[in-house]
């Protein structure tokens, strides 16, 4: 498989995760100020956007195994930083939080702070490793 | 690591997207390991000799 058809199964996934992803949580947060929605209708709403997130994740796993042995390492790279990012912020706010007394971390903004720092990081190291 | 790859795609008169094709690797992937800025597996190794009919220690040089 080449590089753009690995891109564009990636693309082809993600997107429309994310769209969904973002789509659902606006819809259920609109949904939830304007109705009173018992937990249990909102625990089952709220799997729609976790489904889009693990179909995201499924698609960033399969692109990385699509990729050959080079590209699928600055993947690989880009997403540790990005794991470790979001590692330090939880971990880090989460001592505050227990030990400090500092407000509650919205965990909500861990995932978009995840991708972008994943993002960033890739394109930094590739471009740093010559692919563009 | 030191390699003679670049050295080899250019006797035959191929590109690194033609090499790459036949490795069934990308140019990226093939650009990297000439610039020396990426070790190619075992595996992609012993793919790279056998296509130019060569040993591994003939291709790439470990020593400085």
């Amino acid at each position: 498989m080449t590089t753009e058809q690995a891109n564009f199964r990636f693309f082809k996934v993600f997107v429309p995760a994310m769209i969904l992803y973002v789509a659902t949580t606006a819809g259920i947060v609109w949904l939830s100020d304007r109705h009173a929605l018992s937990p249990h209708v909102l625990y089952v709403l709220t799997l729609v956007p976790i489904g889009a997130i693990f179909a995201a994740f499924w698609a960033q796993w399969r692109f990385a195994m699509e990729l050959d042995e080079f590209l699928r390492l600055i993947q690989i790279k880009g997403t540790l930083i990005g794991v470790a990012c979001i590692m330090i912020i939880a971990s880090g706010w989460g001592q505050l939080e227990r030990l400090a007394d500092v407000p509650r971390l919205p965990v909500f903004w861990l995932l978009p702070v995840f991708w972008t720092v994943q993002g960033l990081a890739t394109t930094v190291i590739s471009k740093r490793e010559g692919v563009f | 690591m030191k390699n003679r790859l670049r050295a080899l795609r250019a006797e035959r008169g191929w590109s690194q997207s033609v090499l790459g094709d036949q490795l069934d690797v990308s140019r990226q992937t093939i650009n990297a390991i000439e610039a020396g800025r990426y070790d190619p597996s075992l595996p992609l190794a012993f793919k790279i000799a056998r296509l130019f009919g060569q040993s591994i220690e003939d291709i790439f040089d470990d020593q400085d």
